[in-house]
């Protein structure tokens, strides 16, 4: 039984909301599309003259290239070990209280997580202090600065060490969730460890592991926070590139800056797609039966 | 033997992972003179507590941030109930897509959309203003919002309203007494994952407020880089510590509109 009619106007209210905030984003992209086939510099080049400036410019190239090394390798790592740390949890610290330590992190904004890798992983660090003190180095410029550096291990790890309770976060219910019986089943037939997550849990996480690294993949290679303060001038990663562009005081190569947002955007939504179909196909696979 | 020899590792690697580095943190903000290659600090001070908080600046920047981090948790709330409702009790055309496109602002890039919103913003006079600065703050909090009330609403299920409705209860008494209990513990999280995101954002605000809206995180940015480690821990520790702080005010917010009365079993 519904009781519908006295809803009826509410709701109709609520969808109205719903479209107005709908707006508010479609209006923010069709913006950005939009100026993005600006002229940029006052001359006339067309209506994709920003995007020919764009694909010409080998700071964008060497930027984008920076910019997937270094979100695929955050990405992927946070996942492994992620995933590691949820198994991990489920299976020694179920009813432990140690385990809302991973929670830490998700407390904390990012560019505070970058300061505590700046504590640690640079040159004056604390982990360079404690090299000197071992007699493995004499002097500060012997230890490899992994912070500032032209490979982005700082911001690696700074977003390994922020994401990495995002992972098991989102990872950890579909455990909670999954049939223990056919670990059992898996076990009584003599099947290894690798056996049980291979043919168990595998296939329950799958669908939340792929989410869960788009979400991230996305954060990641837009983000500016993290790559602003642990980058090098050169190569910048793409969203600090675009703000430079975007800020520079006259405003003549703000039409760039729009077509390399642009260009991201479009990048995010085809790959999003390909998960999405990913994910689809795996789900008939297993109703399958295979 | 073997697992409580591997619990005993795990939680050792949790605690230097995770608490090990807060705890250094603490200790950089209370210590003077630390240099390299010094492994613990030689003297101890409250100094850099002292130049941070005699700071003006930062005291206002504390007091904006606030006010946006309220605003923002407030418009959350006001925002995602109705829609969270809807998405999770009612059927209607086009849901799906709805559900998707909301989603979106996860994955598309939020930088962008502030910037194709930059010149619309100056159009109104949001520009430059903790108003707009609120706004866009939404575009990274809200859809986290929607998504807990939604599983929240899904999971309590449309019954307990039926029965409330068929008992004569209506509006503003079944908000009252039915939904905002039930959704406490969501709202909880909602205020405390929505504090955390909006002081977090930096380019955001950089870009709609123009530098004119200074929060916290703005005047953190400088000091990152400086050759002042105490301050910038202070920093870092006022970071951590804000959303507890907002944490507390919301208990004792609700212990005062909802004393507890005590179940007997």
């Amino acid at each position: 039984m519904k009781l519908v009619k006295p809803q009826t106007k509410a709701y109709s209210l609520i969808l109205r909301y719903l479209l107005f905030l709908l707006m508010f984003i479609g209006y923010g992209v069709f913006e950005l599309f939009s100026q993005s086939f600006e002229d940029a510099h006052d001359q006339a080049l067309g209506s994709l003259g920003n995007y020919e400036l764009l694909f010409s410019n080998q700071y964008f190239w060497d930027s984008l290239l920076t910019s997937i090394n270094i979100t695929f390798s955050s990405t992927i790592i946070s996942i492994v070990l992620g995933v590691v740390l949820a198994r991990l949890i489920y299976f020694y610290l179920h009813q432990s209280k140690w385990k809302y330590l991973i929670w830490i992190p998700m407390l904390i904004p990012h560019f505070v997580a970058g300061h505590l890798i700046l504590l640690f992983f640079s040159q004056s660090g604390l982990i360079s202090r404690a090299f000197y003190n071992l007699r493995w180095i004499n002097h500060m410029s012997q230890f490899p600065g992994v912070v500032n550096d032209p490979w982005g291990i700082g911001i690696i790890l700074t977003y390994i060490w922020k994401e990495v309770p995002f992972v098991v976060l989102m990872v950890l219910p579909a455990y909670y969730r999954q049939n223990k019986q056919y670990i059992d089943v898996v076990r009584t037939l003599g099947g290894s460890k690798w056996q049980v997550f291979k043919m168990v849990e595998w296939p329950a996480l799958y669908p939340i592991v792929i989410e869960t690294a788009l979400i991230l993949w996305a954060f990641v290679i837009t983000a500016y926070e993290i790559p602003y303060l642990l980058g090098v001038t050169y190569p910048k990663m793409l969203s600090v590139l675009a703000y430079q562009w975007f800020y520079q005081g006259d405003w003549s190569s703000r039409p760039i800056a729009m077509a390399l947002f642009s260009v991201l955007t479009v990048f995010i939504l085809m790959i999003t797609f390909g998960c999405f179909r990913l994910t689809q196909s795996g789900r008939f696979r297993s109703m399958r039966g295979r | 033997m073997l697992r409580t020899l591997s619990k005993l590792i795990l939680i050792v690697t949790l605690i230097s992972i995770f608490l090990v580095p807060l705890c250094f943190l603490v200790l950089f903000s209370v210590s003077a003179n630390w240099w390299w290659p010094e492994l613990f600090p030689g003297k101890f001070g409250l100094e850099p507590w002292f130049r941070i908080f005699n700071q003006p600046q930062i005291k206002a920047a504390l007091w904006t941030t606030l006010w946006i981090g309220f605003l923002v948790i407030m418009l959350n709330l006001i925002l995602a109930l109705p829609i969270a409702k809807a998405l999770a009790h009612l059927d209607f055309k086009g849901k799906s897509i709805i559900d998707t496109v909301f989603m979106l602002p996860i994955l598309i890039p939020t930088m962008g959309i502030a910037m194709g919103l930059h010149i619309t913003m100056i159009k109104y006079g949001l520009a430059d203003s903790w108003v707009g600065v609120v706004l866009i703050h939404l575009l990274p909090t809200l859809p986290y919002s929607i998504r807990i009330l939604r599983t929240a609403f899904e999971d309590l299920g449309v019954k307990w309203e039926e029965q409330a409705r068929s008992l004569g209860a209506s509006g503003i008494t079944l908000l009252r007494t039915l939904w905002l209990p039930l959704i406490l513990p969501s709202i909880r999280a909602i205020i405390f994952l929505t504090f955390i995101i909006s002081m977090s954002q930096y380019i955001l605000t950089v870009i709609i407020g123009g530098g004119k809206v200074v929060t916290l995180a703005l005047v953190y940015f400088p000091y990152f880089n400086s050759s002042n480690p105490g301050a910038i821990a202070v920093l870092s520790i006022i970071f951590a510590l804000l959303p507890l702080l907002i944490m507390g005010l919301w208990e004792l917010i609700i212990r005062i509109l909802f004393p507890v009365k005590k179940l007997k079993s």
